[in-house]
């Protein structure tokens, strides 16, 4: 029976946030897990482990990406983007400050995961509610019912920024 | 009173602790990391019902196995805590040699990392020698059935009753023009917050003191479960309750999983974390609902109410949860709605099946409450040939008619329910143009009212009801020497804002910003005692009126001390901008923070007051607050597919007096487009021998975006009597009557279907089959 430590293990490099970080870890760690346990960068989060809630959406080489159906492994030498690299400092995110303005979380455990995937839809191109609301159909949310987070979108689109 | 009083309660302040969750800087229990921490995994039954003749863990390979026999010798049994008198089992061993259903836990291991926890779980040898298994109540209930526990003679857990009398009912149903019956179900559902549960647990072996990091809905109540299964004192455990993603029930009480992971703590040098996999989660968290009302309403010529009645058979699961019998009690007890009935009776029957056990979920009884009356009204107008606002709005209770004691002993304390059902008519005449051009696709509004029993609740009901937790709630309010406010309850953050509700309250009392005001929840070492926590509508009602009263009591304090101090009466002093001065006197004052400071030292007090500026307040309210709402839904339902889109939404509320308004609106939003899922798409399914089908989320459906509608949100306050402060609560509000306005809608869009329209979900597929036993499929 092997354990993780038996298991081959791997050197990780890649840029996440803009730092260059590493690690060492088994071949079958998920991204996700590498990202929140490894690097420490737990913003990102686990809902499912099987692709459909979108918690743990994170930004690949531009693209979003279910972390936890992502090896580890796969993402050496990728350039990666997670929640905790969209604030500048002390400076909210547009979306982020928008998500605040209009209510659009509650518990807030979907919401990085839908802040990576509406910035990578950004950086794509995407600059229409309709396309950003495609966006969020990939997102699961318990708590909202969804209309804080279409009026953030709209709030953001419209360029708005600051208190209500 | 201060100059700045009422700025907050009322405003739809800005929540201060979302930043963080934000930028993904909040500590959720899987974000807990301690040195040595270890990992464990949860060996669970894949069959419903076995005897276990083998458990060996010889070659697991794991730090620690703890498997049934050991489990059983070193803890106590899990309680239930709201019994009923003849209920035949009220608490749950931990560790047995009989598996009840899939999921359920049977040993816990630990390793290094949760990979090899549950590497080594695989390698466990688990030898079952399986039983026949029933997942469903009817079948549980037919002679001859496997019984979860032969020496009862039958797998009914426990019998409750409601209301008058049978003969009276007998007489009201005799004496009727019309009777109304149906056999209505609302199916089997999970609470499923996006973040599973989860436990972090440290032994001190030095000190023998327990911390255990939880996902949780109620510090206090899990950590007197933990010490009681562990055998240690109350006052060895610590539960400390992080950023919490969502619960709605489901995290309202200790599990058996979590408790054999503090086990495991106990025997390990280092903390044992466990978290829970969204797979685990559809079998080892309580499932809710799975209940079958067999109703009935009776009505004069006039269609006047003449009464209501009602056996409900609830699928309790393998044995009853925590909250045992409580959803089918309140519905039991919600069954009359809002409405007059002379007579209302239900008699429930709890059954127990092979299936995860059920417990509490968002509307808790009242839900299925309105699923029945307000199908039952439907059908009766339809029958009556009546208007069915018309129909609602003659029997509902007038203003002037509350309060009010209902039949099934509930005290309706204040409200307008016509009013809001009035409104709902309003909004969707005004605003609802439906755009039929094509015949398969068929378009429909339709509407519920409700009553939700927030507040929970007076500690003397409690004891009436059997319900072993207290309903009171403390608020500790406290001004430190330097002006900065702390303030603490016993009810838990969970996501729904609760934290900034208590500051608004504290802030207006106090006359500070409320950036000055700290409150902390969640911690049982820091938190005052509650067992209850956050459930049942009650946090902002109960613990908002206790934080308001002990608030106010600093406050008059703080003002006698600057009275005295500036040598002015108390009446004169009024506190601005940070300021405490005398009217008519400017340029005497004195900071709010030196009286604070004064207050600390003892220093130039009233003889009224000793030192100290903290204050405590133990609320117990006489009475339930009730609040209420009138949904409608505009449907269109395709003929060919079944399917169902909800293209409008309308919802009128009064949880009496809204501290935050956006707060409030948010509750009422993510309960209706839960209650959408209920009512279209979710359904926890069993097949054959009780194996669960419902175990991802590509089989479990969750509303996306694409499904919830828009939905008009108005609000109305009628203050609660029995609550300083006036406020009711809200957050089972939005979906308790949000499947019945769906469900009514669609029996308007289809009405040959409409006797049909009985059960949740009403999904594409049994949608088309109603649809084609009506005739109404188009055949190729």
């Amino acid at each position: 029976m092997t354990t993780q430590t038996e298991t081959e293990s791997q050197d990780v490099s890649l840029t996440v946030n803009g730092e260059a970080r590493s690690g060492r870890t088994s071949s079958r760690t998920l991204l996700s897990d590498f990202l929140r346990h490894d690097l420490g960068l737990t913003g990102t989060h686990v809902g499912c482990e099987h692709g459909v809630c979108g918690a743990c959406t994170v930004i690949v080489d531009g693209r979003a990406v279910r972390s936890c159906l992502m090896l580890a492994v796969q993402a050496d030498g990728a350039d990666v983007t997670t929640v905790e690299g969209l604030a500048h400092g002390a400076e909210l995110h547009p979306l982020q400050e928008a998500m605040w303005a209009e209510s659009g979380l509650q518990c807030g455990f979907c919401t990085p995961g839908i802040l990576c995937s509406l910035e990578a839809a950004a950086r794509d191109g995407i600059s229409d509610p309709a396309g950003m609301e495609q966006v969020l159909d990939g997102h699961l949310c318990r708590c909202t019912g969804y209309h804080g987070i279409r009026a953030a979108i709209q709030r953001w689109l419209d360029g708005r920024v600051g208190p209500a | 009173m201060s100059a700045a009083a009422g700025r907050y309660v009322g405003a739809p302040v800005r929540r201060p602790d979302v930043p963080k969750l934000l930028r993904g800087e909040a500590t959720y229990v899987d974000d807990v990391d301690l040195p040595g921490m270890l990992h464990a995994a949860i060996v669970r039954a894949p069959v419903a019902h076995a005897r276990i003749t083998c458990f060996d863990a010889s070659e697991a390979g794991a730090q620690l196995v703890l498997g049934p026999a050991e489990i059983a010798s070193q803890t106590e049994s899990l309680p239930s805590v709201w019994l009923t008198p003849d209920q035949r089992q009220t608490e749950a061993p931990l560790g047995e040699m009989t598996a009840r259903y899939v999921g359920q836990p049977l040993a816990v291991v630990v390793a290094a990392s949760r990979a090899d926890a549950e590497d080594a779980a695989e390698s466990v040898v688990v030898e079952y020698d399986e039983l026949p298994a029933v997942w469903d109540a009817d079948a549980a209930l037919a002679p001859g059935a496997p019984l979860l526990n032969p020496e009862w003679g039958t797998n009914v857990a426990l019998t409750a009753t409601e209301g008058d009398a049978v003969d009276v009912l007998d007489a009201a149903f005799a004496a009727a023009d019309h009777v109304i019956s149906r056999r209505l179900v609302i199916s089997r559902i999970t609470a499923s917050p996006i973040e599973t549960r989860g436990v972090v647990a440290r032994w001190d072996a030095g000190t023998k003191a327990m911390t255990v990091w939880t996902s949780t809905q109620t510090p206090h109540h899990v950590r007197d479960h933990i010490a009681h299964c562990l055998r240690l004192s109350t006052s060895q455990v610590r539960v400390i309750a992080p950023s919490v993603g969502g619960g709605f029930g489901s995290k309202e009480h200790v599990y058996a999983d979590e408790v054999l992971v503090c086990l495991a703590a106990l025997h390990t040098t280092g903390p044992v974390k466990w978290i829970e996999d969204r797979t685990e989660h559809f079998t080892a968290t309580a499932a809710a609902r799975d209940q079958i009302h067999e109703a009935s309403l009776a009505l004069d010529a006039t269609g006047r109410f003449l009464g209501i009645r009602d056996h409900i058979i609830g699928n309790l699961g393998a044995h009853p949860s925590n909250v045992g019998a409580g959803p089918l009690r309140i519905a039991a007890g919600a069954l009359p709605g809002p409405y007059r009935f002379p007579h209302a009776r239900a008699q429930v029957t709890g059954v127990l099946t092979n299936t995860t056990p059920v417990a509490a979920c968002r509307g808790f009884g009242m839900q299925e409450a309105v699923w029945v009356h307000e199908r039952l009204i439907d059908e009766a107008a339809r029958e009556l040939g009546m208007d069915g606002i018309e129909l609602r709005r003659k029997n509902m209770y007038r203003e002037d008619e509350l309060p009010v004691q209902t039949p099934t002993m509930l005290l309706y304390d204040s409200g307008d329910y016509p009013a809001a059902l009035d409104r709902v008519r309003e909004l969707v005449t005004d605003h609802w143009q439906p755009r039929s051009v094509d015949p398969r696709i068929r378009r429909g509004v339709g509407y519920a009212s409700s009553i939700e029993v927030t507040g929970l609740g007076p500690c003397s009901v409690q004891e009436i009801i059997g319900f072993h937790i207290p309903g009171f709630e403390t608020g500790l309010v406290r001004v430190d020497p330097d002006g900065s406010v702390f303030v603490s309850s016993g009810v838990a953050a969970i996501g729904q804002g609760i934290e900034t509700s208590l500051a608004q309250l504290a802030a207006d009392q106090l006359g500070v910003p409320i950036e000055r005001i700290t409150v902390l929840l969640g911690d049982s070492a820091v938190a005052p005692y509650s067992g209850a926590g956050s459930i049942a509508s009650r946090s902002l009602t109960v613990a908002g009126a206790a934080v308001r009263v002990a608030a106010a009591r600093v406050a008059d304090k703080m003002r006698r001390i600057a009275a005295h101090q500036l040598e002015a009466n108390p009446d004169d002093v009024e506190l601005v901008a940070g300021r405490f001065g005398v009217q008519g006197s400017p340029g005497v004052g004195r900071d709010f923070a030196d009286v604070a400071n004064s207050a600390w030292l003892n220093w130039n007090l009233p003889a009224t007051d000793g030192p100290g500026l903290e204050e405590k307040e133990i609320f117990d309210p006489a009475n339930s607050s009730f609040a209420y709402a009138t949904h409608a839904a505009a449907v269109a339902v395709d003929l060919d597919t079944g399917r169902v889109e909800v293209e409008g939404y309308w919802a009128v509320h009064d949880s009496g007096v809204q501290v935050n308004p956006a707060i409030v609106e948010g509750q009422i939003r993510g309960g209706v487009v839960q209650g959408l899922g209920q009512a279209l798409l979710e359904q926890i399914s069993y097949g054959d021998n009780a194996q669960p089908t419902s175990t991802t989320y590509l089989d479990y459906l969750l509303p996306q975006n694409s499904e919830a509608p828009q939905i008009h949100v108005e609000c109305t306050e009628h203050p609660a009597p029995a609550v300083p402060g006036g406020m009711k609560g809200i957050g089972m509000g939005g979906l308790i009557p949000a499947p019945a306005a769906i469900g009514n809608a669609i029996a308007a869009a289809v009405p040959e279907i409409a006797e049909h329209v009985v059960q949740t979900p009403l999904q594409p597929g049994h949608l088309w089959e109603l649809i084609h036993r009506a005739g109404l499929h188009v055949m190729t």
